[in-house]
């Protein structure tokens, strides 16, 4: 049975092993931080578009998105989707940006004006009822934030607005939802005769309901699932380029922890190192030995930083109110993959001078 | 005669190689916290370059209005300002956000309407001409355009519509990449559906103060300078992004601790009969932990040389591939990392200083 060389010279150590491994984790950290908040930021600015009941949603033509987009579509157009074949049914929604606020602060908010009895409201409430006049349905994360509940006030739109129900899920890094009847944003707005966005449904493929829709009135219709793609290609391709610089930064910080850790292990045991080279050890046996070690650093490094992520996931969620980090598998899995990568890139200097070790040297007193 | 011999200092510098590696380390962490810093000052500076830019007394707007895309002025307002005495320009502004598809990458824009006799426009034409009234020419930053091949008299699609180039200008980005787009007026009012309102008016007078005043009494808006209007849209940013760019930063912090403790360490255990030497021979706990902090405060203080050097051919290469992601260092950030740098050499030293000072001198000498 041979001796586990590797795993017991890195861990002979143990606040060696800790602060090596701990750097390690933290730089992968930074890499599964990054990639979880804008995971949960897509999940929540698709949470509107995942949760409706709608099959189709149609726009203004060359609008395939809502965070950040603007659309308008003439009120007659509505009555030409409704008369469509497969079309169930139609409800028209008000779309626009303003802000919640309250004396607590004000957060960035994207004001819906629905069709009370219509599906274009919230898919549900945590607590309280849909708006009525004079009152507006925010998320609860917003809310907390805010210092508000069901029943007290808040701005919005110039006027004020009572609090009926609070949603869940509709708070992201940037913005939240608010919800008021379509009537009420009409005349809080000053506009009248538009719509901006149809939701509709349907017993026809959803796909062939939007081309339908697009040839009869040249307006922008996609799929659920497609329209809810193009707001997750929106988030991603925003963050994407600062993403990869920081992964970069974050990726070289884990290499030189790595390489720093296995270096120093094996100058700490390079007597060891001797002795396994003077009884006859080759190479390749010597190679095994600091890619265990590399291996157990990463391994372990990983399980911390998914722990770490794991952790730092549930205390922000808790701590703050519009930032979410969102785990993937894949995410992780990424990890696993560019980990190993580093693991063996950090192995190369030490490998190097295992090589290189005389027998004989290593048993002077002075190195 | 006395002479001290300088035990941190030739400790840290025994090992060249793993001193190197380490400085690499702490400077790569050192240097992802300057880039942290400086981008997010870029990005503070960015978000406010379209008021930054304004030439204008006030800016009317919504009184809850706090992003430039928020808020909508009636026509009845826009009179009501033209007739104050004491007001010698009132021009309207439409400014929206928009999704540009561009090969295949989704790119936010703010469209800006402006009477192109007016204020509101493009601050710096780089190449061809503003738009002219009711045409569907436009003024599209030049790092966009050039990003995806447009020149002047080439053409763009927003909205569903087909626009000319007629002019490029520079220096007209908001953070993230989101590009400001000029049109006329008359344009925007009909991409967007908006007969007669504006988002904001901006408006030059004579006796500032009085005609503010009276701007806010005769409609009911925020009257407020540009760089008031600058201050908000920082403040509001600062909000939804400042919470991850801190996160971010303490991870970074903690790497780097996590670095600088571990090479500390590993020195002092590659050489514990020393330490065991100095205590035996009646070296305090205070001697020891002058001997520890001395190594993790020059391992900190090369970091930070290392890290600044990093730094400035990083931020050089990102601003070369990505020209929107600029970077800006302050001496309040640079004070605040050497701080940073500082904080880190001293918390670097708690573990290794833990192992000396509990060694007994009698241990080292066993075989």
């Amino acid at each position: 049975m041979g001796v586990p060389v590797g795993r017991k010279n890195l861990f002979s150590e143990p606040r060696r092993a800790v602060l090596g491994v701990g750097g390690v984790a933290v730089a992968l950290l930074l890499v599964l931080m990054l990639g979880g908040i804008v995971d949960g930021a897509i999940r929540e600015v698709t949470a509107y578009i995942d949760t409706s009941p709608a099959d189709v949603f149609v726009a203004q033509a060359g609008v395939r998105n809502m965070h950040m987009a603007s659309s308008t579509i003439p009120i007659d157009d509505l009555q030409t989707i409704r008369g469509l074949p497969g079309v169930s049914w139609a409800d028209p929604i008000r779309y626009a940006p303003d802000a919640v606020s309250t004396a607590s602060g004000r957060r960035i908010a994207y004001v819906i004006g629905f069709v009370p009895g219509g599906r274009g409201g919230p898919a549900a409430l945590v607590e309280g009822h849909v708006p009525g006049s004079g009152e507006v349905v925010i998320d609860r994360r917003a809310a907390e934030s805010l210092g508000v509940g069901v029943g007290e006030e808040v701005v919005l739109l110039g006027a004020r607005w009572t609090v009926s129900g609070l949603t869940s899920g509709l708070t992201n890094l940037a913005n939240t939802v608010a919800f008021i009847t379509y009537r009420e944003f009409e005349a809080a707005t000053g506009t009248h005769g538009t719509a901006s966005y149809v939701l509709l449904g349907g017993d026809a493929p959803a796909a062939n309901l939007a081309a339908t829709i697009e040839r009869a009135t040249g307006l922008s219709a996609l799929p659920k699932s497609a329209f809810a793609d193009q707001e997750r290609g929106l988030v991603e391709d925003m963050s994407a380029q600062l993403i990869q610089i920081m992964n970069v930064a974050a990726m070289l910080i884990a290499l030189a922890v790595i390489a720093l850790t296995l270096y120093s292990t094996t100058l700490s045991h390079l007597r060891e190192v001797g002795v396994i080279k003077a009884l006859g050890a080759t190479r390749s046996r010597l190679t095994g030995v600091v890619l265990s070690q590399a291996a157990w650093t990463v391994v372990t490094a990983v399980g911390v930083a998914v722990a770490l992520a794991v952790g730092l996931s549930v205390l922000v969620s808790r701590v703050t109110t519009n930032v979410s980090i969102l785990l993937e598998p894949a995410a992780v899995a990424r990890l696993v993959v560019a980990a190993t990568v580093l693991g063996l890139l950090g192995a190369i200097t030490p490998m190097i001078k295992v090589w290189r070790v005389d027998p004989a040297t290593v048993f002077r007193r002075n190195r | 005669m006395s002479r001290s011999v300088p035990i941190a200092r030739r400790n840290i510098l025994a090992d060249r190689r793993r001193l190197a590696i380490s400085t690499v380390g702490v400077g790569l962490a050192v240097a992802l916290i300057f880039l942290l810093e400086g981008l997010w000052a870029g990005l503070l500076d960015q978000i406010s370059a379209y008021p930054d830019h304004l030439d204008a007394t006030y800016v009317a707007r919504a009184a809850s209005a706090r992003s430039l895309v928020e808020g909508s002025v009636p026509p009845t307002a826009l009179d009501a300002i033209r007739s104050i005495p004491g007001v010698t320009r009132a021009d309207p502004v439409i400014a929206h956000y928009v999704i540009l598809d561009l090969h295949g990458t989704k790119k936010p824009a703010v469209l800006i309407g402006y009477d192109p006799g007016g204020a509101g426009g493009p601050w710096s034409i780089a190449e061809g001409q503003p738009p002219s009234s009711g045409s569907s020419g436009i003024v599209m930053d030049e790092t966009l355009a050039h990003d995806h091949g447009i020149d002047v008299g080439g053409s763009l699609e927003m909205q569903g519509r087909p626009f000319s180039v007629t002019g490029l200008s520079a220096g007209t980005q908001s953070f993230m990449g989101v590009a400001y787009v000029f049109t006329s007026l008359e344009t925007a009012r009909a991409v967007f559906g908006q007969e007669g309102t504006a988002t904001f008016v901006l408006v030059d007078a004579e006796d500032a103060g009085r005609v503010g005043d009276e701007i806010a009494r005769a409609t009911g808006l925020a009257v407020e300078t540009p760089d008031q209007v600058a201050r908000d849209e920082r403040e509001l940013y600062a909000t939804i992004l400042g919470k991850p760019i801190v996160l971010m930063v303490v991870v970074a912090f903690v790497a780097g601790t996590l670095i600088v403790a571990l090479t500390v360490y590993s020195a002092i255990v590659d050489r514990i009969r020393e330490y065991g030497i100095a205590k035996a021979i009646g070296a305090r706990w205070t001697r020891l932990l002058r001997i520890v902090a001395g190594q993790t405060l020059v391992l900190a203080a090369l970091g930070l040389i290392a890290g600044a050097v990093f730094y400035e051919g990083g931020s050089r290469l990102i601003v070369a591939l990505r020209p929107q992601f600029e970077s800006v260092l302050t001496p309040r950030i640079v004070g605040e990392v050497v701080i940073a740098a500082i904080v880190m050499g001293l918390l670097a030293a708690i573990v290794p200083t833990r192992r000396v000072t509990r060694l007994d001198p009698a241990d080292v000498y066993k075989g």
